[in-house]
């Protein structure tokens, strides 16, 4: 959308998304190269490093949608609406990216892409609820009901949460333990936690950029639909002509 | 005078158990496919009575989990924005709409899962040991999956692809309801206690109530 003079009419979006989103993928990559390795598993160990950050990065997105949702639920405004979807984008993003990361991990370590432990699958079932969250916002181009309808199911679908986070403590399955997020002292070396927290605060940042992001681009999806919706559809009136007396033209 | 909730809710499920009867869609389409897929699981996987005695009961449950949501699409794909619209109109109470929604999905998936189970137990020479829980359990699973069923119908509403989209949302969110029933079951045959499953599905009933009871309203707005 541009001006008779070239410029565009868009506000201009902030740009430090974009390079708090490299920095921190650069200092997470660095921090794991930087980490010692792990004595039983060697360089895989460092796997981790990505692997646990896009799963809190997974339950940190879902955890907002579902507040977002409620939020919206209780004060009707549309903003709420867009960070609840966009979170649960991320939050789809990052579930992908931490499963197709334990599936290299696991293909390594227990010499199968897949095994059905409860922590795996669970995650699996999440990935898809949420999948099911974001198509569901693809049925209506009604902002208000689609805002309405997913938020309840946002709220409702913040069960997997704990589902999954617990699901390694109620079923004794391959997967470990929760390695920061647990009762229990941590037990990992010093470095390894260190550099485990860096990478986490690191994804943080990229969630909170990709967020800006996201936001403005739900924004600006709400105000194409409302500029065709005032195109095509058809004005109050329109079929009724004004009376005109016998005779007049 | 406005009749009360109870009466709103009950006219409302004998409306669609009428319309069922009338349609016969529970009975001869989705009754019918749940057990071709019963048929159809053994010829995959091996038709030697050992293993389907193992496998038996919980392909019962996957069969009833997947097909057992198109009884709750059924009202979605059958409800126009019109008709929806006619309703509302009428006063009803939306909490009451739902109540007897659910109710009459209830007794269609009950019916669903006895004509099942007994095809499976014909199929798949399954152990009936503690079949004196079977009917407890089959109602709260039947109650859990209407309830999540008829929120979803809700929740999709009329927009596009709602056929698809209920049993996606419905599937993967019915893994407590799977869980519970199949770890009931296996509780029977091994002879332990089962009273933490049914336990489960009880809240899981109460937590889905209260959450449709509480949607029912805003849904009803968004049409």
């Amino acid at each position: 959308m541009t001006t008779a003079q070239g410029r565009s009419m868009l506000p201009r979006s902030p740009f430090w998304p974009w390079i708090a989103m490299g920095i921190a993928g650069v200092v997470t990559l660095v921090a794991s190269f930087l980490a010692p390795a792990d004595a039983v598993q060697e360089e895989l160990s460092r796997i981790l490093y990505v692997h646990v950050p896009a799963a809190w990065l997974a339950y940190v997105s879902f955890g907002v949608t579902m507040l977002a949702s409620a939020m919206y639920l209780w004060k009707k405004h549309l903003r709420w609406d867009r960070i609840a979807a966009s979170s649960a984008e991320v939050g789809v993003l990052f579930t992908g990216m931490t499963l197709v990361i334990g599936m290299i991990w696991g293909k390594s370590t227990w010499g199968v892409w897949w095994t059905w432990d409860a922590r795996l699958t669970l995650t699996a079932i999440m990935f898809f609820v949420y999948l099911g969250y974001l198509a569901l916002r693809r049925t209506t181009d009604d902002l208000v009901a689609r805002a309405k309808r997913s938020a309840i199911l946002g709220v409702l679908a913040v069960v997997q949460l704990p589902l999954v986070h617990f699901s390694v403590v109620w079923w004794r399955g391959l997967h470990q333990t929760p390695s920061l997020l647990k009762p229990a002292s941590v037990d990992m070396d010093t470095p390894m936690v260190v550099t485990l927290l860096v990478a986490v605060v690191m994804f943080s940042v990229m969630y909170a950029a990709m967020m800006v992001k996201l936001v403005e681009l739900a924004r600006l999806e709400e105000e194409v639909i409302l500029m065709e919706r005032s195109d095509d559809g058809p004005v109050a009136g329109e079929a009724v002509s004004a009376p005109t007396l016998r005779g007049e033209v | 005078m406005k009749p009360g909730f109870m009466t709103q809710a009950f006219a409302v499920a004998r409306r669609d158990l009428r319309r069922e009867r009338r349609s016969g869609e529970v009975v001869w389409v989705t009754l019918p496919f749940g057990a071709v897929a019963l048929l159809l699981i053994p010829i995959a996987i091996g038709t030697d009575t050992p293993t389907l005695r193992r496998v038996g009961i919980g392909m019962f449950w996957v069969v009833v989990m997947l097909f057992g949501v198109l009884i709750a699409v059924r009202r979605t794909t059958a409800d126009s924005l019109a008709q929806s619209d006619m309703v509302a109109l009428t006063g009803i109470d939306p909490a009451g709409a739902f109540v007897g929604t659910a109710t009459a999905n209830v007794l269609l998936l009950l019916l669903f899962e006895v004509v099942l189970g007994v095809l499976t137990v014909v199929l798949y020479d399954v152990d009936l040991g503690g079949w004196q829980w079977f009917p407890v359990i089959l109602i709260l699973v039947a109650v859990g999956l209407s309830l999540l069923g008829t929120i979803a119908a809700g929740i999709v509403a009329t927009g596009r692809g709602a056929a698809a989209l209920v049993p996606l949302i419905v599937a993967p969110m019915s893994v407590p309801l799977l869980i519970a029933a199949t770890q009931a079951f296996e509780g029977l045959r091994l002879g332990e206690s089962i009273l933490t499953w049914v336990l489960m599905l009880i809240v899981i009933a109460l937590v889905l109530s209260i959450a449709g009871v509480l949607t029912a309203r805003p849904l009803q707005e968004t049409g």
